[in-house]
């Protein structure tokens, strides 16, 4: 299960925000009270923790968060980009690996041409995280611009839950219009496929000096774990493509075998499974 | 926690609300998922075939005769089953049951760092292959009826058109097969991944694949709900429920780096399947070499699986015999809905039993 199932954690992060939107509405009301509304404060306190939200728990996209950004995110997004979840020993069923953060080694690992196309990486990969932080300062801006604009139409009265409800789905819909307007661009969408290129690119780099000293201490490394698989599937394949007697088509779909041509579970077993 | 400059008369409650939703969230906290009674016949690798028990005891109805061909169930890579098995009342194994059919399910399990090179040719020729002759075999039969559901929709339409003569009927649920059409985030985002770096980067753990999903619309996915629960004062059942979903959405498995990289490529950059282009293993995969009955189901407000991208399946297939039905649902709604439990099962095996 992943460390990012916290309903309980991200219910009350979600009550907290909703009770924040409405106090920053509420604060508006009250403050309206015998003047003209300040959409402009009103958008601006949105904007702000709207973006604020986004940084938290969309901070990288899907791919990669150099610093674990959103480690506090209660919604888990976030959280799910902390390399710190996947630490060893952590429950994480693919073994603790964790693709796209930082290895456990020192910078004295890091020498020479290496350690340069690696810094160099590390420099791509913070100018596409401002370029990504200028998407949410764009997105959060437009939702709450919508927000306001729509507010007015809103029938106002006593505040009750139901009323709240009501502001608080506008306020999703100009969230959602706004963030899917942004993210449907295509500089966002090439941002997105960067950012995973950029932090794959690291990954693999600091591989190879997991690699080196791999090698230093004479244990077998990926590269030459995978050349043995390759070599193990050739074989297979060539057992298979022997074992394999040749397809008919029968055209009687769902018929019983013929007698002749029962060999239970011998297909099966050809695939390399077993019976349970 | 009443906002300042509101009458706290209309949200006097609320905290109350808030507290008794927390109690009620902690006490589902064990909740389980997975209802019905399996046992598993054959696996290979993490992959496990499972035979879903006949129903029996008080309260369980079967209401028709079995029919001659077992459905097997072959689900997504990227996410777990049990959806499909979720609770007694939202669960589709369960009505496939209760209607007489003979239920067989691939779990794929979880990859870990011996399985980075297992590639679709892995999944598809040695895994589903597998399930599919064990299956064969128990009943002594020369074909089955295929569920595809979501990403094993597309593995169960290439493994009819290599082997079209092991599959008799093949059912698919939110199956792309167009990645290029309609409002598809997900295939813009990843168009210009480096595919061969992330299956170079090893394994991808199912947490990314969760973020990746919330992220297509975040603020209903990873807020609205919670908000929403809080609103409609669930009481423990509801709960209950809604932290089965939780679990199951925070629950992907991690990813085959071969496998991954190929589907991202082959499917959701290159459009393969479509253009005619896929090979598996050095053999064409053709879907005009479909030629069996098809039934096609898919979702109209899909934000995973465009209802354009599974539509598309009529003009690629040579079936004569292809049915389609748009369900007015999303993604998940397709697996958990009021609409999609009252619909699917019944469209499934009225479909089935028309051709058995």
């Amino acid at each position: 299960m992943s460390s990012a199932f916290r309903p309980e954690a991200a219910f009350a992060s979600a009550a907290e925000r909703f009770f924040e939107l409405m106090k920053s509405c509420g604060a508006q009301s009250g403050s309206a009270a015998g003047a003209a509304p300040d959409a402009a404060t009103l958008a601006g306190s949105l904007a702000g923790q709207f973006e604020q939200w986004l940084r938290a728990t969309q901070s990288a996209g899907p791919w990669f968060s150099p610093g674990a950004a959103g480690g506090n995110s209660p919604v888990g997004v976030g959280a799910a980009f902390n390399p710190g979840a996947f630490a060893p020993g952590s429950s994480h069923p693919g073994g603790g690996s964790w693709p796209f953060g930082p290895l456990p080694l020192g910078a004295g690992a890091v020498s020479g041409a290496e350690g340069q196309r690696s810094f160099e990486l590390i420099t791509q990969l913070a100018q596409l995280q401002a370029q990504l932080a200028a998407h949410w300062h764009e997105i959060a801006d437009s939702a709450a611009s919508q927000f306001v604009a729509r507010l007015g139409s809103l029938a106002s009265g006593p505040p009750t839950l139901e009323g709240a409800m009501k502001v608080y789905e506008v306020w999703v819909e100009c969230a959602e219009s706004a963030y899917g307007a942004a993210v449907r661009k295509d500089d966002f969408a090439r941002l997105q496929s960067q950012l995973a290129n950029v932090s794959a690119a690291l990954l693999v780099e600091q591989r190879k000096h997991a690699e080196t000293l791999a090698r230093a201490f004479g244990l077998p490394t990926r590269n030459e774990m995978d050349a043995l698989y390759g070599q193990v599937r050739e074989l297979r394949r060539e057992l298979a493509t022997l074992a394999r007697p040749k397809e008919t088509p029968d055209k009687r779909k769902g018929a019983k075998r013929p007698a002749a041509g029962r060999k239970k579970a011998s297909r099966a077993a050809r695939a390399g499974g077993r019976r349970a | 926690m009443t906002p300042s400059g509101a009458d706290p008369a209309g949200f006097v409650d609320l905290g109350v609300r808030v507290a008794d939703t927390l109690q009620k969230l902690r006490r589902a906290a064990a909740v389980e998922v997975g209802c019905s009674a399996k046992r598993a016949v054959w696996s290979c690798g993490k992959t496990t075939l499972y035979h879903y028990l006949p129903l029996a005891g008080p309260g369980t109805t079967v209401r028709a005769a079995p029919p001659a061909r077992p459905i097997l169930i072959c689900f997504a890579l990227v996410n777990r089953p049990y959806i499909l098995d979720l609770q007694p009342d939202r669960s589709l194994v369960r009505r496939l049951l209760e209607a007489g059919h003979t239920v067989y399910l691939i779990d794929w399990g979880d990859a870990d760092d011996s399985d980075r090179c297992t590639d679709l040719e892995d999944y598809l020729e040695r895994h589903l292959a597998g399930c599919v002759a064990q299956v064969l075999a128990s009943h002594d039969l020369a074909a089955l009826d295929l569920l595809g559901v979501c990403q094993g929709g597309v593995l169960s339409l290439c493994y009819t058109a290599l082997h079209p003569q092991q599959v008799a009927n093949l059912v698919t649920l939110t199956t792309p097969v167009d990645f290029h059409a309609g409002d598809n985030l997900l295939s813009k985002w990843v168009r210009d991944l480096d595919a061969d770096l992330i299956g170079a980067t090893g394994n991808v753990p199912g947490e990314v694949l969760n973020a990746l999903f919330l992220s297509l619309s975040p603020v209903r996915l990873a807020q609205h709900k919670y908000v929403r629960l809080l609103a409609s004062g669930a009481d423990q059942r509801a709960v209950e429920d809604f932290v089965r979903m939780e679990k199951w959405i925070f629950d992907s498995p991690p990813q085959a780096a071969a496998a991954l990289a190929q589907f991202v490529r082959w499917f959701y950059q290159e459009n393969r399947l479509v253009r005619g282009t896929l090979e598996i293993g050095g053999r064409p995969v053709n879907l005009r070499a479909i030629r069996q009955p098809v039934l096609n189901l898919y979702a109209t407000q899909d934000h995973i699986v465009p209802a354009a991208a599974a539509a598309a399946m009529e003009r690629c297939i040579g079936s004569e015999d292809y049915e389609s039905c748009a369900i007015d649902t999303g993604h998940i709604g397709m697996y958990v809905s009021r609409a999609a439990r009252e619909q699917i099962p019944a469209r499934i095996t009225s479909w089935l039993r028309a051709r058995a």
